[in-house]
């Protein structure tokens, strides 16, 4: 069996880059130093956006190639051209299925009626949750096209998030789904505040300051208040309530809603050039 | 390290996170997607012994950080650990063995999932704890199981051939 030499240097390499990573990361969370590493972020992003497209077009229809082998090869010789036939059919109509939906989605955003005056930027999403751990989309606009850090981002039903990181051509929007997301939001009629916090990628949301015994009805509308220095403009529509009710020993209301927008199938949305300083 | 070594690490870092950034975001299972960059710092750890294991687990840990919504440094952070972890954990190991890899990528996969939710509350995001930690960890943790063997693969074939930490040459070559 070989000998092993047991030395120090793991454990100062390890102490070293364990101090190395806790400085960077209490820079990241406290200091100026925050700036840095967005900058650093934004542009491994920019780069990285070309290389995954690239990427991205070559595996795509390696995929398609690969899928259609495996289902070539359970057909009967006999039947191959036929069955070919029809999955070229299947897969024309797919397309155009799919075409259709993305047009959908892309004319939706480009009238979205309760915008009103706002300036907005179309955008396609390019990526979709790129850590397990927060509900997050890629989309094709960045700095270039006028979005900045905090602006609004909407869908065909309504809120989908807010931008968090700013690239060149691209930025990184957190949804409403997110467990850090929070929205200030008005419902009922004269009109309440509260707010509507995320709890995770394909959960509902909830309600937080609705007072106990609220009478609220499923599908009660909460829209963006749009409070005084509030990062999102009033009146776009968030999500509708889907059940409520009252703790033993609650000081507010348990509510649970459903975003408006689908924020499982995003291909395109809308920026709102929003600044929360303008009135 | 000569600057071929630091040339194929930084290939091998550069094809994972290609991968990672492409094919595994389009493979989603339950909800949850592949998170191969875990299996650098496994692979590292293994091949190399935990200096090795550590440094791998920074330097990748960082570039993952540059591409990913979560807060920086806290990938760095963790695969630091990891592959450390997994250095230390089987130095006293046979490491040709042909199990050790995918047991070693289960473990270290769940560990880093855990670890990397439960920093990221701590670090002001309690959200991370809300998004099914145990399951993304052990779906996570079968993927990379599955794709060990190659990974220890390309990260032998990056790094130095003899290991300065008194890692035996020929455990290097075993697992080529």
């Amino acid at each position: 069996m070989a000998k092993l030499r047991r030395s120090r240097r793991p454990r100062t390499t390890l102490l070293i880059l364990l101090l190395a990573s806790i400085t960077i990361i209490t820079l990241d969370a406290r200091g100026g130093f925050g700036r840095i590493t967005s900058g650093v972020k934004s542009v491994a992003a920019d780069s990285f956006a070309p290389i995954r497209s690239g990427v991205n077009d070559i595996v795509e229809p390696m995929g398609s190639f690969l899928a259609g082998s495996v289902h070539y090869g359970a057909v009967r010789q006999q039947n191959q051209k036929l069955q070919q036939q029809i999955r070229q059919l299947q897969q024309q109509r797919a397309r155009s299925a799919q075409t259709e939906q993305s047009l959908q989605q892309l004319s939706a955003v480009l009238h979205l009626p309760y915008i009103g005056n706002l300036q907005t930027v179309p955008a396609e999403v390019i990526d979709y949750e790129s850590s397990n751990f927060a509900a997050t989309i890629g989309i094709s606009v960045g700095r270039d096209d006028g979005v900045q850090y905090n602006m609004p981002v909407v869908a065909s039903g309504g809120l989908v998030g807010r931008v968090v990181q700013a690239n060149h051509h691209t930025a990184t929007v957190r949804l409403i789904s997110d467990g850090a997301s929070l929205v200030d939001v008005l419902y009922g009629t004269p009109g309440a505040y509260a707010a509507v916090t995320g709890e995770g990628s394909g959960k509902p949301l909830s309600a937080g300051l609705v007072p106990i015994n609220t009478p609220l009805s499923v599908g009660e509308l909460f829209v963006t208040s749009g409070l005084n220095g509030a990062i999102f403009p009033p009146n776009i529509p968030v999500a509708r309530v889907t059940g409520s009710k009252t703790g033993v020993s609650a000081t507010e209301e348990s509510v649970t809603l459903q975003p408006l927008a689908d924020l499982t199938n995003l291909r395109y949305v809308s920026v709102v050039l929003w600044d929360p300083a303008s009135p | 390290m000569t600057a071929r070594d630091t040339a194929r690490v930084t290939l091998v870092v550069f094809a994972f996170i290609v991968v990672q950034q492409t094919l595994m975001l389009d493979i989603r299972i339950g909800g949850v997607h592949p998170d191969i960059m875990v299996l650098l710092p496994m692979a590292a750890g293994l091949v190399g012994g935990p200096g090795r294991g550590a440094t791998m687990g920074f330097g990748s840990g960082l570039v993952a950080d540059c591409l990913l919504p979560t807060p920086f440094g806290l990938s760095a952070f963790i695969g630091t650990l990891i592959g450390f972890g997994v250095g230390l954990a089987t130095v006293a190991l046979d490491r040709s063995s042909w199990w050790l890899p995918t047991v070693a990528a289960l473990v270290a996969s769940v560990l880093y999932e855990v670890f990397y939710a439960l920093l990221g509350s701590i670090l002001g995001q309690p959200q991370m704890l809300h998004v099914g930690v145990t399951r993304t960890a052990l779906l996570v943790a079968v993927c990379n199981a599955v794709l060990a063997v190659p990974a220890v693969r390309m990260v032998g074939w990056a790094l130095p051939k003899v290991s300065k930490e008194g890692m035996p040459t020929s455990t290097v070559g075993s697992l080529r």
